[in-house]
């Protein structure tokens, strides 16, 4: 991991929108969950042509709550000028502080890639209960009396 | 996998019990036999079950020595859910068809899901209904039920061995188990994989017992389907905090849910966006 000294202003500008995120995300009960997602161009780099250094990064954030100063620590990974992983940790000390930013950290999401489960090596499978017997029987005889009227 | 498995059906499901040697008739009879105790105390699909006979003629019931965890996890569930999972949505999963008959016909009729207080109250042994009360514990029910049959083998000697109850994965003892997180809109691929053992990991979806735009995951504040949730999943150290957290995370805050409960967890939104605790070991094809 390296620190960040050649390119604070990505990183900065990053972690402005990242706050935003959280304390966004104090005055609503809601899931941020537009804020983290894996594939995010760094905004400027297409406008200024600027070309950013691979790499991870990490930088903390200040910002004021009711109950004062708190910082949470954002690490993210540049490829290409594109963000492909973000880590953000909170260091809240008094309770509503520590929710606030465990529910944010905790909405992290982001669209899913399905992969062939054929071509993974995996000993099980956990999705909804398959159906035996009855509950089959019933969709297959609905089903056919729909093909009938 | 090479271990001997044993495949059967019980419960409306498909299961299958991995150990490392086959598993002996003597022990697998015992195995059924606690099925068929189960079933005939919780099943809302035989006339002779208690819960039928429960929902019949309300008043005092005594309870088999296993349902004080199955009762107090729906009580901590129902109350971290602010009343949204109960064990009283039977009723209404009959009325939108989903009942013994599987009529999957839904009535016109919509009866309010009662709360907890009015309907029913556990001592610890016993239930007393104070109407004709239509318990379902499906949320958590087979879950429990593979811990039971976990006891079983253990009871016999068996302590490595893998229960699966489809969608309710326990594994016992030795080694590990890669396991496939199945995508709830294309069951051929996966979201993701993680690793667990000795715990268990449950999912939830909607999307194989559903009907006319139905399915059968009620919040019981409003008697209907959720819809905001399309799958879960849930690792606990027990298949019955798994399953029931599973259930849970469609209308808790996971949150809420994690400080609860010691527990991992996965949720896809209907967006197709998928959020995660924090503490999630396993891996995520984002």
């Amino acid at each position: 991991m390296r620190s960040l000294t050649d390119n604070k202003t990505a990183v900065a500008l990053f972690a402005g929108v990242t706050l935003v995120g959280a304390l966004s995300a104090c005055s609503s009960t809601a899931t941020t969950a537009d804020v983290g997602s894996a594939e995010t161009t760094v905004p400027d780099a297409t406008a200024t042509g600027a070309e950013y250094t691979d790499g991870t990064y990490t930088e903390s954030g200040n910002y004021t709550s009711p109950d004062g100063q708190e910082q949470v620590d954002v690490t993210l990974t540049l490829e290409s000028n594109v963000i492909t992983d973000v880590t953000v940790v909170g260091n809240g000390d008094n309770p509503s502080s520590k929710q606030f930013q465990g529910e944010f950290i905790n909405g992290i999401a982001a669209e899913v890639v399905g992969k062939n489960i054929d071509e993974l090596s995996v000993d099980k499978v956990a999705g909804s209960s398959l159906t035996s017997g009855g509950f089959n029987n019933a969709v297959d005889a609905i089903k056919a009396d729909a093909l009938a009227e | 996998m090479p271990s001997p498995s044993k495949q059967f059906d019980a419960i409306g499901a498909p299961w299958q019990i991995d150990t490392a040697d086959p598993l002996d008739p003597e022990v697998f009879a015992a195995i059924q036999r606690r099925i068929e105790q189960f079933d005939r105390t919780y099943s809302r699909f035989r006339d002779d079950s208690l819960v039928s006979r429960i929902a019949r003629t309300p008043g005092s019931y005594p309870f088999p020595p296993d349902a004080p965890p199955l009762f107090e996890l729906y009580r901590r569930l129902y109350d971290a859910t602010a009343g949204a999972m109960s064990p009283l949505v039977g009723r209404a999963l009959e009325e939108l068809g989903y009942d013994r008959t599987y009529s999957l016909q839904p009535t016109a009729t919509r009866t309010r899901v009662p709360d907890w207080h009015e309907a029913i109250s556990w001592n610890g042994s016993e239930l007393t209904t104070l109407t004709p009360a239509v318990l379902d514990v499906g949320a958590a029910g087979k879950g429990y039920l593979v811990d039971l049959v976990a006891e079983v083998l253990a009871e016999y000697g068996v302590s490595s061995a893998t229960v699966d109850a489809s969608g309710d994965l326990l594994h016992r003892g030795d080694g590990e188990l890669r396991v496939a997180l199945e995508h709830p809109l294309d069951t051929s691929k996966a979201i993701g994989v993680v690793t667990v053992s000795n715990e268990a990991i449950c999912a939830s979806a909607p999307n194989r017992r559903a009907w006319a735009g139905l399915h059968h995951i009620l919040d019981a504040r409003t008697g209907l389907p959720t819809d905001r949730i399309i799958a879960t999943w849930a690792i606990a150290p027990t298949a019955l905090e798994a399953d029931g957290l599973a259930t849970a995370l469609f209308f808790a805050d996971p949150a809420k849910l994690a400080e609860e409960f010691d527990c991992q967890w996965v949720r896809m939104l209907s967006t197709g966006r998928v959020e995660h605790s924090a503490d999630f070991t396993g891996e995520l094809f984002l």
